[in-house]
């Protein structure tokens, strides 16, 4: 199939992405939609497990474009992102060619009249051949269009973020022993972030900016009746619901949508009907992924439960609240309650309120 | 359509939300390729275009309601959002309602709008002024607006002077010297008064003329007096003055201004500058000792050697190596009582303005409770952030110092923040006011950490004079310091700062 040239609206980039399993918002669908049209790189920030990643693995194959990936890390360098210049080809290449060399310059008599027959074929010594494409200059020389995933980008160091500039602006890259390519197709950009370091201004400002949150619960239990579609309509949500209600507690580490996956499929395959005190206890390690957090978590588990068995459902649709004949007490207001209560101290206000 | 575009991107840089010229640009391009029939979209497209950090999303958020709300203004009459422009063309806004969100006059004293009135009949056409002919009945708030404040006191004074009253009592307890935490006084002061009172205005307030209960008639004598053909002025002043607010730079509101601001003279400013700078080059220069694979520097022989076996020991690839350098982290405890407070003004600068040499910098400040104040530092300009630091905002400044509960608390909650590569510096005279000075936290800080140093303003000399914990924390400190100007601090922090 022919890559996507481009979509056509933002309604066209919300059925792309679901036909691929990817449940978006529409603000997220305008903003690929825009970055597509103005060519620009969006940035993606949000905590992690939100499918950040998955964005951009789906937009590729959503427009059967190649994904080109650079996984960044601390202590990366341009020989790493960019391109690196074999020297060691280059230099075997010289001495095998020695040889060759020596019939071409054999008949010269002065050694000006050498170096211009040696000029003439200059570029054997210094060609693209000896360059070693890293995920960078392949992403903008690729035949075909792609697109190129920067994953992690707070995780390298500022000097990489400088480097990426003149790629992802200009979508070229200038090298010294060649001058500059551009780019035979221009990539979709994504880059992601978890936010642990600001990314720098200069490179936020030539991106589109997109900061992915936790879903709402409409659209988490949708995202899991896609993935997991196996399971019972009320056993995800109850997954949602608890999930959600983890989520409000005060942990290291809030589990997130890929958690959720993580649970629901679990849950599948241990043919599990439906969630009680014994299952949550026994799995809730999926989700949970520090010892304190498990503590806190076990803590708050007959309130938890109390939440599988009041919510409302998340979803509108009248027929499947059919066996909730309890009250809703819906647990937002309950819980922000209880966050205000736990802020503790009046300086803590202003931190905690971001 | 552009002009609307630029002046919403100018409200929020008067917000304090940088917009380059070729964001704008971008913000354009991309309304032109969104539907702008729909406004999710628009909003979408103008927030991915212009806004980039988290912080600046509510702002944006906020502005984006006001300035674009949906065209609803007949309907709704004076709804409190409409003074704006619609992003359709087709719908140009009426002149008045531009004239308001564009020239917003001098709103910083409540005082002087009573010179506004003649101003404001332009603005207003006669129908509206005609419909909503009703006097502002809802007790609760108080609008100082010039006018419009004594009519509405004329008509529920009882309500006024009680509010009055709690707003006086907040602001006597205020004046005590140590009355704990801020806000934990008076943790249900009653009505949130929303109006912003100077001291000047609450001492007028009660001191209207007794019995001014002004019947409709009196009401109507005062109208008549102010203008004629103004017949609703308190009520359009009302939303005038509420439009203006909304309008208004956040940082003019009351929660958001320091009470204190820690000015740097220009000397001071000039000084610092040139001591990062220098800071700057000697730390680069800095290097550790390890010698790591790199993409340029020296070659590594033996290494060379073995990695090139494959190639018959013909040198192809060398293998680079250079000293690496080593970022330090810093963690610094500040006292940020009377006593130290110069001192930790100017090292709180220096150590955040440090902040690209080091991986992480993390500060503490303290009296008796410890407060991390990072984020602070990491979300505000500098000087606000100091102006809350030591404007009592953040933690309780007027308690006495209590070195032991202090770090008593750092030792619990912010341990594990202290490893091999943090230097800690701990600011402060050590004068605990006779509390226990818990110097095994220290003990345990310089065990786990790569360097402790304490920076005091008082020379030794003068440790054993007063109550002062010091000489007993000094012991455990790899070093301590004298830090009383920037000199001192300068040279302390050439040696302090440099990685070993």
């Amino acid at each position: 199939m022919e890559p996507l040239e481009r979509f056509e609206s933002v309604e066209h980039v919300v059925d792309r992405f679901r036909a691929f399993e990817y449940v978006m918002t529409e603000q997220a669908a305008t903003v690929v939609y825009l970055a597509t049209r103005l060519q620009k790189p969006v940035l993606v920030e949000g905590p992690a497990g939100v499918g950040k990643t998955e964005l951009a693995k789906t937009l590729a194959s959503c427009s059967d474009r190649r994904l080109v990936r650079l996984q960044c890390y601390e202590g990366q360098d341009d020989t790493k992102a960019l391109y690196e210049w074999d020297y060691g080809k280059q230099l075997l290449y010289t001495q095998l060619l020695r040889e060759r060399i020596d019939t071409l310059l054999s008949g010269t008599t002065e050694l000006a009249q050498a170096a211009e027959r040696l000029r003439g074929q200059e570029d054997v010594f210094f060609s693209e051949h000896f360059l070693v494409e890293r995920p960078l200059l392949e992403a903008i020389r690729s035949p075909e269009p792609t697109v190129l995933l920067i994953d992690e980008i707070d995780r390298a160091d500022e000097q990489l973020e400088a480097l990426m500039l003149e790629v992802l602006a200009e979508f070229q890259v200038t090298i010294p022993e060649l001058g500059t390519l551009s780019a035979r197709t221009q990539p979709w950009v994504i880059i992601t972030s978890n936010t642990t370091r600001d990314v720098s201004e200069a490179l936020k400002r030539r991106c589109l900016h997109l900061s992915l949150g936790y879903p709402s619960a409409e659209r988490e239990l949708d995202i899991l009746r896609i993935k997991v579609p196996d399971v019972g309509e009320e056993l995800l949500r109850k997954v949602v619901e608890v999930v959600r209600a983890v989520r409000q507690l005060d942990l290291r580490k809030a589990p997130s949508i890929s958690e959720a996956l993580d649970w629901a499929r679990a849950l599948t395959l241990l043919n599990v009907p439906s969630l009680d005190r014994e299952v949550i206890e026994e799995t809730i390690s999926l989700i949970i992924k520090y010892d304190k957090d498990v503590e806190r978590v076990q803590h708050e588990l007959p309130r938890l439960l109390g939440i599988i068995d009041t919510a409302a459902p998340p979803t509108a649709h009248a027929h499947e609240q059919g066996d909730h004949h309890h009250g809703h007490t819906h647990p937002t207001s309950e819980e922000e309650a209880y966050h205000r209560h736990a802020q503790g101290y009046f300086g803590a206000i202003r931190s905690d309120s971001k | 359509m552009d002009a609307p575009i630029l002046r919403f991107v100018g409200l929020l840089r008067q917000r304090g939300v940088r917009i380059s010229p070729a964001e704008t640009l971008d913000a354009l391009r991309g309304l032109d390729a969104v539907s702008l029939a729909r406004r999710e979209s628009v909003k979408t497209a103008l927030r991915a275009t212009l806004i980039k950090e988290g912080r600046d999303e509510p702002v944006f958020d906020d502005l984006f309601e006001a300035f674009f709300s949906v065209d609803d203004r007949r309907r709704a009459g004076g709804h409190d959002h409409d003074h704006d422009h619609d992003h359709d063309e087709d719908e140009p806004a009426p002149p008045t309602q531009v004239k308001v969100s564009e020239e917003p006059p001098d709103f910083d004293d409540p005082s002087h709008s009573h010179e506004l009135p003649a101003d404001i009949a332009k603005y207003f056409d006669d129908d509206q002024l005609a419909t909503a002919k009703r006097l502002h009945k809802d007790g609760t708030r108080i609008d100082l607006g010039g006018l419009s404040q004594e009519l509405i006191l004329g008509e529920r004074k009882e309500d006024i002077e009680q509010a009055v009253a709690q707003l006086r009592h907040i602001l006597h307890l205020r004046r005590l010297t140590n009355p704990g935490a801020p806000g934990k006084l008076a943790l249900d002061g009653g009505e949130v008064v929303d109006a912003d009172l100077t001291v000047g205005s609450v001492d007028h307030l009660p001191s209207l003329p007794p019995g001014s209960m002004l019947d409709e008639a009196q009401v109507e004598a005062l109208r008549r007096q102010v203008d004629g053909v103004i017949a609703n002025l308190p009520e359009l002043l009302r939303r005038y003055l509420e439009k203006l607010m909304a309008l208004e730079r956040p940082a003019h509101s009351k929660e958001a201004s320091p009470a204190y601001t820690a000015a740097f003279s220009e000397e001071e400013r000039r000084r610092m500058d040139a001591l990062l700078r220098r800071l700057g080059r000697e730390l680069k220069g800095a290097l550790s000792a390890r010698r790591m694979t790199a993409a340029r520097g020296r070659i590594h022989a033996s290494r060379t050697i073995r990695a090139n076996m494959r190639y018959g020991g013909l040198p192809f690839r060398p293998v680079l190596v250079a000293k690496r350098q080593d970022r330090p982290r810093l963690i610094l405890l500040v006292d940020v009582s009377l006593s130290v407070r110069n001192t930790a003004r100017f090292t709180i600068h220096l150590v955040h303005s440090l902040q690209s040499l080091f991986s992480q910098v993390r500060t503490f400040a303290f009296v008796s409770d410890l407060v991390d104040v990072t984020p602070y530092l990491e979300r505000c300009e500098l000087d606000e952030a100091l102006g809350m630091i030591f404007g009592g905002e953040v933690l309780d400044i007027d308690a006495n110092s209590n070195y032991g509960h202090a770090l008593a608390t750092f030792h619990r909650e912010h341990l594990s923040a202290v490893n091999r590569r943090t230097t800690v510096l701990v600011l402060g005279d050590g004068r605990g006011n006779g509390n226990p000075p818990h110097v095994w936290v220290l003990d345990d800080i310089r065990r786990r950490a790569r360097q402790l140093v304490w920076l005091t303003p008082e020379p030794e000399r003068y440790w054993h004079l007063g109550r002062s914990d010091l000489p007993a924390y000094a012991e455990l400190c790899d070093r301590v310091e004298l830090v009383r100007d920037l000199d001192q601090l300068e040279a302390v922090a050439g040696s302090v700062l440099r990685p070993l």
